[in-house]
């Protein structure tokens, strides 16, 4: 008993050890550069905001600054909550990491029981009051696989090489929410959780030929896959192909939106019409505050504005995974992992819609893409890398 | 167990290092990778298919008003328009609007004030169109714009306008268009052509000069958004219509108008079975003042066929509808070439006399016939011995060909080429048939000898003309036109012709010689039909055999004053009846009328005429007024003038006279003045005078109580002169007194 006590004092003595350490390591400051990148990129993100949508929110409510009232609110409380996080010690994450996934699957499952999710467009993505408050359950779920994921993860070391232990449950919660997820339907969320899930998964030590079968399967299925539509053998999304390898063939119905888009883009030039003076916003090219946003800033700020845009994601995402590579464990490491993993895909994905490099799906672009709930909690996410970077311990020679 | 910790951290280690190493890989895929290949991406769009996008971008950006630019006028030399733009409306209907209107007026949602049959009824009325073809378009509900009349003038839209007002009909529209007028009608109308519907020239000028004619279309750019309104604080450009050019011709109306009439007469009057065409040329510049094709064709509705030969044609199915169009837009003169037969040989005797081959003092004996590589060719006569003069005005075929051998093959061929026959006139207006000659390596004696006399090659009228204006005016080839200068729409003047001559191809000298030669064939020669009272003419009659068929191309050339050359005037009509009891020769049949067109056109022209003391003696005289005078004065009057008189009645004064002072008569005439007795007002009947003689036709208009008065070959005498035309039609009832002017002719002279 006596030892046992030692011991259990010894422990204790060390977990309290642990916990003054972390509390004093969660004193040190947030990193300021990635926390001036995420605040540029808010700034200029509400400012294209309302150049893009004052067309189509003058036509459509008769008040230019609608949708950029909104906005800006919800980035308000999206920066609120990011500082608020920010200040947190990221270790108590693990603590809702069980929970979040549980909430995430009941509002997926939530969403799609008839009568209770919000449809628009065919699909059945939103809960709350439509025109008040939506939110979509997917957004919940990418914050839950991001902290899930790191906390099971980072204690499960050496055991990722392992299938059943590394690879398995993490693959059957992926394929639960996309199951969840193609049902509303959202193949753009589906991609981007399995996007973040995987390469979470990828980081966190699976085994590397797991790894290059993974992503040669992909590729190979997709290549494979386009290549039957090409040849008329598959007819399943072959519109959607077809659109995205020549939007002109139907530049009014079913390649309109491409096609609006390329031209936005490409009327743009080197220097762009002028900010603010986009002629395609005026209701030619659709969901243009949405996820079209970076063609009217292509039209208006050209190749060298839509550039420095992305060099300032490209900072900002080098800086996030700077952070992640000094993160003190692996926790912080794999949370800021998933979380710059979902900034950085989804801006891609986006760009590359926008730009016709790959076939349409709808996915927003972080921080510019009108939508209040998704940008609080995009900057919630933002949040928690800034609450890693706290704890990065200061060089050993300094 | 001291090892286990240190595996433990072995194991911690190497898993942070994949964790790093891997997240590593990923900031620089995310990052870096990412960001290139969506820079290749927007480098593709933004610089090298901007201009692509952008066009596609402003195409749809942008909404392009059109103004449409008004096309030239063509005018005459005097200023008089031909061809002329005006506004005007095309009535459509939408089938489809009409059918949705009719169907809410069913389901009670809407009153409508029309019916199907109203509609058709009325529009049928205002647009003159049958009613048929306005059911016809309402039952293609699938369309919206079925036209009902292209290009409707002003009080006819207004009608439809009316209409639709007042019945409230939506559905029937009238959109401005331009129309094409064409005040003359058929005046001129193979040189001016005509436009389709789309307004763009398909004949004549309008073609020819469709570039300076239609303008420049402008546009009015503005931009809109998606949903059709016009942003006009964003950018607005035009670019302005630019008016056409207006043509203005050398052709003259007045001319024009005498050549029509007279040429469309002789066709109908000699029963023409292809049409006849004429022309005339200024000899000094090369200027066409006049040119004329029959059939001929109406241009303010050129599809109709206007003559009445091709019509029956038509209509007893001998011919389509498509092909006699076609024929009647034909310009003789230009597009098709004949053979020109006599009218040739002052070319003949051009080069003959300017190569020395003759001399005004070379003399020819005609046998009836001459053999020319063992060929027989035959003369119209048997002229037996002749000066140089009278070869020409006899016309002696073997006297031109031994002209034509005298020159030689080679010089002939030379000539012809010297006289633009073989490359065409190169004349203002589309589709010049370029002739047909024998080649010159294979031109032998025999071919010359028929080329002598104008046969057996084939040349456009316009060409022969140009090259016989050479022959009279001192020997210079010109160009003929027709368009004088082309003027922009704020009056500048764009294009001036140029009337330099392309070469002098026979000496002052040698022309004066010609024209002596073609004077003497008017005045004493198979050219007689020509005179003209006061007017030295000179002229060349042609009768080329078609083939052996019988068939002949009569023509006629002349040329005014033949002192002082002014005019030329060519008349041919190809194949004219043999029934008409006219020989058919050019002398017979083209010459009067060249003579009558001269007799009109050369006072106009402010040619005056100067009038031999013989002539004198028959000039017509003004009748001076002597009404209210003693008759004693009035008898002094009119014996001075070298009238005769006749008094009715008893008084001292002249209560009244016929004809009445003014009236130009012809002298030696009787007037008659009424002494205090009323002047009957009895009107009197004109009696036929074609085709009497003279003495006949003067003692009808006279028994008729009528004057006559005579022109054309007024100076000819022989048995075989007849009255040609008369100047009122056979039954009219004219008052009497009237004079009556009667044309002679020589129906019997053989070329």
């Amino acid at each position: 008993m006596y030892e046992d006590y030692t011991v259990n004092e010894v422990r204790d003595q060390k977990r309290r050890e642990t916990e003054r350490k972390s509390r004093e390591a969660a004193k040190g400051p947030m990193d300021l550069p990635f926390l001036l990148l995420v605040l540029l990129l808010t700034g200029i993100g509400l400012v294209m905001l309302f150049s893009a949508s004052f067309p189509s929110a003058y036509y459509e409510t008769g008040d230019a600054t609608h949708y950029v009232k909104r906005q800006a609110l919800w980035a308000a409380m999206g920066l609120v909550g990011m500082l608020v996080v920010g200040k947190l010690n990221y270790q108590r994450f693990r603590g809702a990491a069980q929970p979040l996934l549980g909430v995430a699957l009941f509002l997926l499952i939530l969403v799609i029981i008839p009568g209770v999710g919000i449809t628009i467009n065919n699909a059945t993505r939103w809960l709350g009051i439509e025109g008040v408050l939506t939110f979509q359950p997917s957004e919940i779920a990418k914050l839950a696989v991001i902290v899930y994921f790191a906390d099971s993860i980072s204690k499960k070391k050496e055991k990722m090489q392992d299938f059943r232990a590394g690879v398995l449950p993490y693959a059957i919660i992926l394929l639960v929410f996309a199951i969840l997820m193609m049902l509303e339907p959202h193949l753009s969320g589906t991609i981007l959780i399995a996007g973040i899930g995987v390469m979470m998964m990828v980081v966190g030590g699976m085994r590397r030929w797991l790894v290059a079968a993974g992503f040669g399967g992909v590729g190979i299925a997709a290549w494979g896959y386009v290549k039957l539509v090409e040849l008329e053998i598959i007819s399943y999304g072959a519109g959607r192909i077809n659109m995205w390898k020549n939007p002109w063939l139907d530049p009014l119905e079913t390649g309109y939106q491409m096609v609006q888009s390329l031209i936005s883009i490409g009327s743009g030039g080197l220097l762009g019409v002028g900010f603010g003076k986009s002629r395609q916003k005026f209701l030619f090219l659709p969901e243009e505050h949405n996820d079209f946003i970076f063609a009217i800033i292509c039209e208006e700020l050209g190749l060298v504005g839509a550039c420095i845009i992305m060099l300032v994601f490209m900072l900002m995402i080098f800086r996030g995974f700077w952070i992640a590579l000094h993160a003190r464990d692996r926790f912080g490491t794999l949370l800021v992992v998933g979380a710059m993993t979902q900034i950085s895909l989804q801006t891609f994905l986006n760009i590359a819609v926008v730009t016709g490099l790959i076939p349409a799906t709808g996915i927003s672009l972080p921080f510019f893409s009108y939508g209040g709930t998704a940008l609080m909690l995009q900057l919630v996410e933002m949040g928690i890398v800034l609450s890693v970077s706290r704890q990065i311990p200061a060089p050993r020679n300094a | 167990m001291p090892n286990q910790p240190n595996r433990k951290s072995e194991e911690i280690r190497r898993v942070n290092r994949v964790i790093h190493t891997r997240t590593f890989v990923l900031m620089l895929v995310m990052s870096v990778g990412v960001f290139v290949l969506l820079f290749t991406k927007l480098y593709e769009l933004q610089i090298l298919r901007h201009e692509e996008l952008q066009t596609q971008a402003l195409d749809q950006q942008t909404r392009s008003t059109e103004v449409t630019a008004s096309r030239g006028t063509i005018y005459d030399r005097g200023g008089n328009i031909l061809s002329i733009s005006a506004t005007a409306e095309t009535v459509f209907l939408s089938p489809l609007e009409l059918a949705e209107e009719l169907e809410l007026a069913q389901k009670g949602e809407k009153e409508i004030k029309w019916t199907r049959e109203l509609l058709a009824q009325k529009l049928a009325e205002i647009l003159q169109i049958s009613e048929e073809s306005i059911y016809q378009k309402m039952e293609r509900t699938y369309s919206q714009y079925e036209v009902l009349k292209l290009r409707a003038e002003e009080a006819v839209a207004n009608q439809v306008r009316e209409f639709l007002n007042e019945y409230e009909v939506r559905g029937v529209y009238l959109v401005t268009d331009a129309k094409r007028y064409y005040p003359y009608g058929t005046l001129a109308s193979h040189i001016v052509g005509f436009v389709g519907d789309e307004n763009t020239g398909l004949y004549g000028l309008e073609a020819r000069y469709e570039q300076e004619l239609e303008g420049q279309t402008g546009l009015v750019i503005t931009a809109r958004d998606n949903a059709g309104n016009d942003m006009l604080y964003a950018y607005e450009k035009y670019y302005d219509a630019e008016n056409g050019h207006d043509l203005v011709l050398t052709l003259d109306t007045t001319v024009q108008y005498y050549l029509e009439k007279n040429l469309e007469e002789i066709v109908h009057r000699y029963d023409v079975a292809n049409g006849g065409v004429g022309i005339v040329l200024n000899v000094n510049t090369g200027a066409i003042l006049g040119m004329a094709s029959y059939p001929n064709y109406d241009l303010n509705s050129a599809s109709t066929i206007r003559d009445s030969k091709l019509s029956a044609a038509v209509e007893n199915g001998s011919a389509s509808l498509a092909e006699m169009q076609l024929k009647q837009w034909r310009n003789k003169a230009l597009n098709d070439t004949y053979e020109p037969g006599s009218t040739f040989k002052i070319l003949t005797l051009a080069a003959a006399l300017e190569e020395g081959v003759v001399n005004e003092n070379s003399t020819f004996y005609c046998s009836g016939s001459t053999t020319v590589m063992g060929q027989s060719i035959s003369c119209s006569g048997h002229h037996r011995g002749q000066t140089l003069i009278e070869t020409v005005g006899n016309s002696c075929n073997p006297a031109f060909i031994s002209y034509g051998l005298g020159l030689g093959t080679e010089k002939f061929y030379d000539y012809m080429e010297a006289f633009g026959l073989m490359g065409g006139s190169g004349v203002d207006l589309d589709g010049e048939a370029t002739g047909i000659f024998i080649d010159e390596s294979i031109f032998t004696e025999l071919d010359l000898a028929c080329y002598s006399f104008g046969q057996n090659f084939n040349i456009t009228p316009i060409a022969l003309i140009a090259a016989q204006a050479a022959c009279v005016n001192g020997g210079y080839l010109y160009e003929p036109y027709v368009v004088e200068q082309i003027v922009g729409d704020d009056g500048t003047v764009l294009y001036q012709h140029d009337n330099t001559p392309v070469r002098q191809v026979i000496s002052e000298e040698t022309s004066a010689m010609v024209r002596e030669c073609l004077e003497y064939v008017v005045a004493e020669g198979t050219g007689s039909n020509a005179q003209v009272t006061g007017y030295r003419i000179g002229g060349k009659t042609g009768t080329a055999d078609k083939g052996k068929t019988g068939d002949v191309v009569v023509s006629f050339a002349c040329v005014a004053p033949v002192d002082d050359p002014e005019v030329m005037v060519l008349i041919a009509l190809d194949t004219p009846s043999r029934n008409t009891g006219t020989n058919p020769s050019g002398g017979a049949m083209a010459a009067p009328a060249a003579g009558a067109i001269l007799a009109e056109i050369l006072p106009y022209l402010g040619i005056d005429p100067t009038y031999s003391a013989d002539e004198l003696m028959g000039a017509e005289t003004t009748v001076p007024y002597v009404t209210d005078m003693s008759v004693s004065e009035a008898i002094n009057r009119l014996e001075n003038k070298g009238f005769s008189y006749k008094i009715v009645g008893d008084g001292d004064t002249v209560t009244d006279q016929t004809p009445a002072g003014g009236v130009v008569i012809p002298g030696k005439s009787t007037v008659i003045l009424y002494a205090g007795e009323e002047k009957p007002d009895t009107l009197c009947s004109v009696p036929a005078l074609v085709g009497k003689t003279p003495a006949e036709a003067n003692i009808a208009a006279t028994n008729a109580g009528l004057l006559l008065r005579f022109s054309g070959a007024t100076g000819a005498t022989g048995g075989t002169i007849r009255v040609l035309t008369q100047s009122e039609s056979v039954g009219a009832q004219v008052p009497a007194g009237t004079v009556i002017t009667a044309q002679l002719g020589d129906i019997a002279v053989t070329d």
